[in-house]
């Protein structure tokens, strides 16, 4: 209670008389607090909207066995692989596609015959790299339905970021662009 | 101890500093007080999310070389259709189920029909009006609209018309015209109104037209009979000052071979009876190609573009879906055409307009005001709500406004202002239309388009600030080509923002910059690389190229410059 009378007492004794002046500290904590206010509200520029920009786009290519092959998901490459001519980018099914994975063997290939056979065994693929693409005439009609399902899924899932074309066959393209 | 002397400093320090109060503290503290109140009431939510004006359109992820990406508005994401299709329900159908496409046909039904959703407005229809001269308004029932229909149409089969060209001006003719021959498997042919002679001709002889619907007059009879013997039909469409001459007479010796006839006697020499129905929907043939010129340059000849009926739908499909539900047009709306319907952008609109039930006003003075009172005068105590403008007559309205600021300094600090708050807040203010617009002004929306290659005065997003303040009015600027119905991109309804030239910057305060927004729904944009434009992984730019269902064949270079702003946003370089 030594406190409370203690000031009681001081407050009495320490009757001062109040000033008119403008500039007392109160006044100059009040007056920053108003100039701050209105600097928010009327001069400060609301900042813009920030948000990442995109990503840049993927820019088709055409792919021959050979330039498809650095494509396995190995040194910080992206895992494509190619089914009936198209080239997928499967990066996002790293788990599967990249290296270690269960179908690793398709990263940076053509998948087609392993997907219509669902075999992912090494024999699966086209030995011949400079060869022509596999046609998979010898297929039959169920392996054929099979391919168009996982062509489906992965149009679902995946872009198409270029085609495989053989080596050699390349230049004779026409421009990719022109497509419609 | 040391606790207490601590308190005892704190609270000899506030009951000092409360001592000072003195008058200049309270009203240096009421000021406060009340100007944050004013703020925190006064504040507008933006009409819409800034993140949805810093990013308007999406890129595909994928790019061909040579080119960009191809870009789409975000209501028409990558790898689903472009919108295509009005949803046309029939009466009583679900909610749920799924419409036809559509076509022209439909747009008048739905006209007529009245509006199908449940709600106050089910089953209103909108007024159909004209005005002639300066101030004479007729209403035109929607049943005598659809009679003149039939009667036309059938007029014009029983005559054997093939390829009915309509050289009018903007009129409620005009557009019976194109739905008569929509419901008559006719191809319509809609020429630029107010054309030399040689013009007429040319664009007669290009789409082998063999009927003519025109107004006397206006069209060189005698010339074209002479030059052009593969017109074989004539309807006069006549007005009340002219209508007891005998127009059905051929001046001897210079058109035999023409039948000519007028649009009154067709129409009021039927039983009145006669024409009440609308072919029915069942069996109906596929609809019919719509052919119109694209007026480019004045030396220019005009562009012929086909356009099948699917294009139109799809055209107008996207101007429906690109105004917000709570901004969309209805039966309370008046629609003013006040550029000429000739013109595929205006008329994809005007059918926009009939399809969600709004009324059309049509005058035939309105395309050729030089500003806006003039457009809105021209259409007199009707207070359109909705207009189509030419950016022409737009930007001399918001030039003479800046010139008249000049003199008064309050008039200009006042204008900045609310131009300023419009920026800022990104909420349109409450109406507070000036002297631009005639007093009473319903305003709402004006819709004005850049012509791609057609020399048309460019508007900055400082003018269309100016504009939307002036008029009170939400102002979109849309880019439309000769071989796109409706727009190939248009700005958003709230996007209010000023930019800047630099298309690397998001904002800009000056306003210099312009922009036509993303895609609409109806089309996906991308650059080509040309003249030194490359696109890269920083910039998509070069010339504009422009894909989907409203596009005449497809896909269309528009032969202008163009890239995407980092807003997404096309601009021209």
């Amino acid at each position: 209670m030594d406190y409370v009378e203690q000031r009681v007492a001081q407050a009495a004794s320490n009757h001062e008389a109040t000033t008119n002046t403008l500039l007392t500290p109160l006044n100059a904590l009040l007056l920053t607090a108003l100039l701050y206010a209105t600097y928010t509200f009327l001069f400060r520029k609301p900042p813009p909207p920030q948000i990442p920009s995109e990503p840049p786009a993927t820019v088709f290519r055409t792919f021959t066995p050979r330039t498809l092959l650095p494509y396995n998901g190995e040194n910080n490459m992206p895992v494509y692989l190619a089914v009936r001519g198209r080239v997928f980018d499967v990066t996002r099914g790293r788990n599967f596609y990249g290296p270690g994975g269960p179908y690793s063997n398709f990263a940076g290939r053509d998948a087609s015959r392993g997907l219509a056979c669902g075999s992912f065994d090494e024999e699966m693929l086209t030995k011949d790299l400079d060869g022509p693409l596999d046609t998979l005439e010898d297929l039959g009609a169920g392996e054929m339905e099979a391919l168009r399902g996982w062509e489906e899924r992965f149009e679902e899932k995946y872009l198409v970021v270029g085609r495989l074309v053989a080596e050699g066959e390349a230049d004779l393209v026409g421009e990719p662009g022109k497509k419609k | 101890m040391g606790l207490a002397s601590l308190l005892v400093a704190l609270d000899e320090g506030v009951t000092g500093l409360f001592a000072q109060w003195n008058v200049w503290t309270s009203i240096i503290s009421t000021t406060l007080i009340g100007f944050l109140t004013y703020q925190l009431v006064t504040r507008q939510d933006p009409d819409i999310h800034p993140f949805l004006l810093a990013r308007q359109a999406q890129g595909s992820p994928v790019r061909y070389p040579g080119e960009s990406s191809v870009y789409r508005s975000h209501a028409a994401p990558h790898g689903m259709p472009l919108n295509a299709s009005l949803n046309v329900k029939e009466p009583g159908a679900s909610k749920w189920a799924r419409g036809r496409d559509g076509d022209l046909r439909d747009v008048w039904r739905q006209a007529v029909n009245g509006v199908l959703d449940e709600g106050p407005d089910k089953g209103a229809t909108g007024r159909i009006l004209t005005v002639l001269g300066t101030d004479k308004v007729v209403e035109h029932s929607l049943d005598a609209l659809t009679r003149q229909i039939n009667l036309i149409g059938q007029h014009l089969v029983e005559q054997g018309a093939k390829q009915v060209a309509i050289y009018l001006p903007n009129s409620v003719e005009l557009l019976i015209t194109l739905f008569a021959c929509a419901f008559y498997d006719l191809d319509a042919v809609i020429l630029p109104f107010g054309k030399p002679n040689d013009a007429v001709i040319s664009m007669l002889r290009r789409s082998a037209s063999d009927t003519v619907v025109t107004t006397p007059g206006a069209f060189p009879f005698d010339f074209v009979v002479r030059h052009y013997p593969s017109l074989h039909r004539v309807v006069w469409v006549v007005d009340d000052g002219n209508k007891h001459l005998d127009w059905n007479e051929v001046p001897k010796g210079t058109g035999s071979s023409v039948n000519v006839s007028t649009w009154q006697d067709v129409v009021n020499d039927s039983p009145s009876d006669a024409g009440r129905e609308l072919p029915p929907l069942q069996d109906q043939k596929p609809p019919a190609d719509v052919t119109v010129f694209w007026d480019s340059k004045p030396d220019q000849e005009e562009e012929m573009v086909r356009f099948t009926s699917a294009n139109l739908i799809s055209g107008i499909a996207a101007q429906l879906s690109a105004i917000p539900t709570a901004q969309r047009i209805g039966p309370r709306d008046l629609f003013l055409p006040a550029d000429s319907l000739a013109n595929t952008h205006t008329l994809v609109l005007t059918l926009a307009a009939l399809f969600s039930n709004a009324s059309v006003a049509f005058s035939s003075a309105a395309p050729g005001a030089e500003d806006l009172a003039a457009a809105v005068r021209a259409v007199p105590d009707l207070h359109p709500t909705i207009l189509v403008a030419t950016p022409a007559a737009l930007l001399k309205t918001q030039q003479d406004a800046a010139a008249t600021r000049k003199s008064s300094l309050f008039a200009r600090l006042s204008h900045a202002r609310r131009v300023r708050n419009l920026i800022r807040s990104g909420a349109m203010p409450p109406a507070n239309p000036s002297s631009v617009v005639p007093q009473g002004s319903k305003l709402r929306l004006i819709l004005t388009t850049e012509r791609a290659g057609a020399n048309t005065p460019r508007l900055s997003t400082a003018a269309l600030a100016d504009l939307r303040v002036l008029t009170g009015a939400r102002v979109v600027y849309a880019l439309t080509a000769a071989r796109v119905a409706g727009a190939v991109a248009q700005t958003g309804l709230y996007d209010y923002r000023l930019v800047g030239e630099d298309a690397d910057e998001l904002e800009d305060e000056t306003g210099k910059g312009m922009h036509f927004g993303p895609p609409v729904t109806s089309t996906e944009v991308l650059f080509r690389d040309r003249d030194g434009l490359r696109s890269g992984e920083m910039a998509s730019m070069g010339e504009i190229i422009v894909r989907g269902p409203c596009v005449a064949g497809d896909e269309v270079a528009l032969g202008v410059l163009g890239r995407m702003r980092k807003d997404n946003t096309i601009t021209y370089v």
